[in-house]
């Protein structure tokens, strides 16, 4: 046997040990409780939602407020 | 400046702002990218650090024109005082609301006694005393040199808030643009940070020229039914 033959032959014997034992670990991660390792980006997303909706409604609510305040002096004003 | 030069200022002040914000809340949703450890939630402080801002210069604004007006007794700077002490409040809110939202993703609590939150809070309510204060005396000239003593007590705050979390042990981020080595945040996010600033503020000094106008035109109204009762 030469060098190469030896190397393939090293190689697939690893490649069928550890093989049974990422297939294993592949289903392990898809049990509930490994969620926990992944990335939860999608974890937060109403309260994003509800900060900017909040931001921008409090904001809308002084412009209305404000705009109604002139309007009703300026009627007071041109009676 | 005259009052109709003053509500066309800030209408257009505020249409810019409006859109300008639209504009920065497509950024966030759209184009910023998402922060690896706290996720989409990281988003929460384009709305939450620019209202902090706002706040900060509302209130600083209120403080500065009451001061002046102690002075100088002119009542221009009392009716921008109450103006800027309105926006104030306005912003703060944001800010008060915004932060728990982000603080039970972050901390995993939405309220917590540390103390930038604390003191925070307590602006807050020394400036909702402001306008107690004006409206408690039968005096009203008594009520304005009171609340303007008020409105500076409480600006005296705001340097403690900005202290706090580098003085005392906080829960609370401390500073990642207004510190002494630069700011340390992505371009992107800095970008988007800036933006909302911007925003924040011109929106802001808009919506304050309209609230001063407001307050020109509540004085103009006194003045004729104190004219007409005589």
């Amino acid at each position: 046997m030469n060098r190469n033959q030896i190397l393939c032959s090293l190689v697939t014997g690893i490649s069928f040990l550890i093989g049974p034992i990422m297939l294993s670990a592949q289903e392990i991660s898809e049990l509930p409780g490994a969620q926990l390792a992944t990335q939860g980006l999608g974890r937060p997303y109403w309260h994003v939602f509800i900060a900017y909706a909040i931001a921008i409604g409090i904001v809308f609510f002084w412009v209305v407020s404000i705009g109604r305040r002139l309007s009703q002096i300026e009627k007071k004003i041109g009676n | 400046m005259s009052s109709k030069k003053i509500l066309l200022t800030g209408t257009v002040l505020a249409m810019i702002g409006l859109i300008w914000l639209g504009a920065v809340y497509w950024m966030s949703f759209f184009w910023v990218s998402t922060e690896v450890t706290q996720g989409i939630a990281q988003r929460i402080m384009y709305v939450h650090v620019p209202a902090a801002w706002t706040s900060f210069l509302a209130f600083g604004l209120a403080a500065l024109f009451s001061a002046v007006y102690l002075w100088l007794r002119d009542e221009r700077l009392d009716r921008a005082a109450v103006s800027a002490a309105e926006g104030g409040m306005v912003f703060a809110t944001i800010m008060l609301t915004t932060g728990p939202l982000w603080g039970k993703i972050a901390w995993g609590t939405y309220w917590t006694w540390e103390p930038r939150l604390t003191l925070t809070l307590l602006l807050w309510f020394i400036f909702l005393g402001y306008f107690l204060v004006r409206s408690s005396t039968e005096n009203p000239e008594k009520g304005k040199r009171h609340a303007a003593v008020v409105a500076i007590v409480g600006a005296l705050d705001i340097p403690f808030i900005h202290l706090s979390v580098i003085w005392f042990r906080s829960l609370h981020p401390e500073p990642v643009v207004i510190k002494a080595e630069g700011p340390t945040l992505p371009g992107d996010m800095l970008t988007t940070l800036l933006m909302s600033l911007g925003a924040f503020t011109v929106l802001f000094l808009g919506l304050f020229l309209l609230r001063y106008s407001l307050e020109n035109l509540r004085s103009e109204l006194d003045t004729r039914s104190r004219h007409a009762s005589v």
